[in-house]
């Protein structure tokens, strides 16, 4: 996993609340059994002209892009921080939402309301593979999609995992906005450690609690 | 101080602590095609085994054709589940194969072969997997890494513990009405997000009524509401259902009477013990049908299509949109929209009780001229139950078909989807946009209200026909 401690770039903006999986990345796409490739299919329902998605078997195949989804604007096509309404990621616990976000060129994701931005198993996936979600105080959020919305592009949000600030470098002035993440998870990120490696030097105390489970546990019986 | 049954499940798992992260020990991991590639390939990639193949359980079932499950003309879709049987070979994993006469969903076939059982944590790639909370058991969806760290490790990390929702459910469900109609009514008061960061547990005389069938169709859309896990206190109808012939992996003899003393314990004595509760009163319900583009969009089917003004847990904004791609105006009554497609079955109402719902309505009626009906048995073993009471005579009389076992028309993997435009009445768990097919239009509704659409034509309250 990628390391994240800081990062600056431009933000986009997607208001729309609960922002589902199937929206995110649509089921067809789920058929291929690769990790990487799904940059293209992020919001492939919205974000191409109608019927003009990516096949599911070729995704670099894209049609032209919609020009009313909000993603699509010229000056946030190289963006890399999304910034979203509430409830994002609701819906299936497909991780192929994340991977589709990271690849389309995400490295954070910024919601507003602790405990409310993000459904919960999208927020557990993006901490596994590595995008970092952001509940800010919902106030703070209203302040900086107010200074997105106006002046497009312009404005280069910088976020500091070590600090947990996120500040926006806007053309009148910067605003900071502080946004906590659980100790465990920013740990992980900072240092881009692979959860299974360390779970695995717990393996004393697994197997203890293994040793300690009833037997009917076992799930042993020979089928009929 | 008081505990709840989620805490209860919980604290018998901790393998280690964190101040901001736990550990817990996994019983049972299911294993579906879909979610599991990119996770075995990560085990391939760093030279690491499956824990404890033997708790390990899969099934195809998301890409499975449903009108010959054997031939998957779709290369990407055959790719997929070759990839799981490759994979289940190669890391010794039970795998119930279709034809084999134990495929299905694998939220219906978990309980059938007795994995499913109260006090247990269950994951699977799959967010529907609360289903097996039906049982008193913690189980929940997880992502593809988590699927490979179960798979390595045979635990999980969790973040804080979630907080515990009381959902009690009071009174005598009316004639005509169906747990889907429960369980929409209580995403309808939550809202899609209402229940983040919590575990549900389902109470009350109204849920004490239902047969498994039915309580697995209401833990199965705990999701939708944004719980992490939906459950219910195990009683006699659970153990009930455990101590039937064919539950080949549930405990027997001396092994059932030494867990039946542990699972009778599994309860919550005091409701107090909730962080929160909500209260529903199942007698006074109405068939309940969404009409939006997400499961707390419902109105009852006497009512009409809301303004966007007037939507709850959504801004104008959200609503209109979700209007304008249903393509419904405020103010028409739900009973005047009709329908293109009707689908029957899913891991919310594909098991053998939902089937029989849906036959009393179609007994002796013919499915409406223009629709399209078709009846999806969750598992094979639903297929062979129904099929030994008649069911599919019922159903192919009545003009519906009668399809083999799998995910079908719930979401847009294989050849069942809708077109866009098409509208449909659909027993599953989701009315997202495109969920059934880009540009389709889904309704969601009790098997007896997508039975009582596919011969109207149109929404019907079931209520009239069962007169």
């Amino acid at each position: 996993m990628q390391p994240f401690q800081t990062h600056i770039g431009r933000a986009a903006v997607l208001d729309w609340c609960d922002v589902n999986t199937d929206l995110i990345i649509p089921a067809r796409y789920l058929k291929r059994t690769e990790r990487s490739g799904y940059g293209p299919l992020l919001f492939a329902d919205k974000r191409y002209e109608p019927g003009t998605a990516p096949p599911p078997d070729d995704p670099s195949n894209q049609g032209p892009l919609a020009a009313d989804f909000p993603l699509n604007h010229p000056e946030l096509r190289d963006a890399t921080v999304l910034v979203v309404g509430r409830n994002f990621g609701c819906g299936s616990s497909r991780e192929h939402a994340v991977w589709a976000v990271q690849q389309a060129g995400f490295r954070a994701v910024v919601a507003p309301g602790k405990g409310e931005g993000f459904a919960d198993i999208f927020e557990s996936n993006a901490f596994k593979s590595g995008l970092l979600p952001i509940e800010l105080d919902p106030g703070d959020w209203d302040a900086l999609v107010a200074e997105l919305r106006a002046a497009p592009g312009r404005v280069q949000v910088e976020i500091d995992l070590n600090e947990c600030v996120l500040a926006a470098h806007t053309p009148t002035g910067d605003i900071r906005f502080g946004f906590e993440i659980p100790e465990e998870e920013r740990r992980r990120l900072l240092r881009g450690l692979d959860a299974v490696a360390e779970t695995l030097l717990l393996d004393d105390a697994i197997t203890a609690h293994e040793r300690s489970r009833p037997a009917w546990l076992a799930a042993s019986s020979t089928p009929a | 101080m008081a505990e709840t049954l989620f805490e209860q499940v919980w604290g018998r798992h901790v393998v280690a602590s964190q101040p901001s992260a736990t550990l817990l020990y996994i019983d049972r991991h299911l294993v579906h095609e879909v979610t599991s590639p990119q996770a075995f390939e990560g085990l391939r990639m760093a030279g690491r085994k499956v824990r404890r193949p033997g708790l390990t359980f899969a099934t195809p079932d998301h890409n499975v054709p449903t009108d010959n499950q054997f031939q998957i003309l779709d290369p990407l879709s055959k790719k997929q589940v070759e990839t799981l049987r490759s994979n289940c070979r190669e890391f010794g994993v039970e795998l119930y194969d279709i034809g084999g006469g134990r495929q299905g969903i694998v939220h219906v076939i978990g309980p059938e072969l007795g994995l499913t059982l109260p006090g247990l944590t269950i994951v699977c790639g799959d967010s529907h997997t609360s289903t097996h909370g039906a049982f008193g058991a913690l189980a929940f969806g997880i992502g593809t890494s988590e699927v490979e760290h179960v798979l390595a490790t045979q635990t999980l990390w969790q973040g804080p513990r979630p907080s515990a929702l009381g959902v009690e459910v009071n009174g005598v469900l009316p004639p005509g009405l169906e747990p889907k109609d429960i369980i929409l009514a209580v995403i309808r008061a939550l809202g899609i997000g209402g229940a983040t960061g919590c575990v549900i547990e389902y109470y009350g005389s109204a849920i004490r009524a239902l047969g498994m069938e039915g309580r697995m169709t209401v833990c199965n859309m705990s999701i939708e509401a944004g719980a992490r896990a939906g459950l219910i206190a195990p009683d006699d109808v659970t153990f009930e259902y455990i101590a039937r012939a064919d539950r080949p992996f549930a405990p027997r003899g001396a092994a059932l009477e030494a867990a039946l003393v542990d699972w009778k314990r599994l309860r919550t004595d005091d409701a107090s013990a909730f962080d929160r509760n909500v209260s529903i009163d199942a007698s006074n319900l109405a068939p309940q049908v969404t009409w939006g583009t997400n499961p707390a969009m419902t109105v009852d089917v006497g009512g009409v299509v809301p303004n966007p003004e007037d939507v709850p847990f959504a801004t104008p904004a959200d609503a209109r949109r979700a209007l304008e791609y249903m393509g419904l105006v405020p103010g028409t009554p739900i009973e005047q929209i009709a329908v293109d497609v009707v689908f029957i079955g899913s891991c919310t109402n594909g098991r053998i009780e939902d089937l029989r719902s849906a036959a009393r309505v179609f007994e002796g009626r013919k499915v409406a001229a223009g629709v399209q009906a078709l009846v999806v048995p969750g598992s094979e073993q639903v297929r062979k139950q129904a099929e030994a009471e008649g069911l599919d005579r019922v159903f192919r009389e009545a003009g519906a078909e009668w399809r083999q076992a799998g995910c079908s028309m719930c979401l847009a993997m294989n050849p069942d989807k809708l077109r866009p435009g098409q509208r449909s009445a659909s027993t599953s768990n989701r009315n997202f946009e495109g969920r059934q097919g880009p540009g389709g239009r889904t309704h969601l509704v009790s098997p007896s209200m997508a039975a009582a659409a596919a011969v109207a034509g149109r929404f019907a309250d079931v209520r009239k026909l069962l007169k």
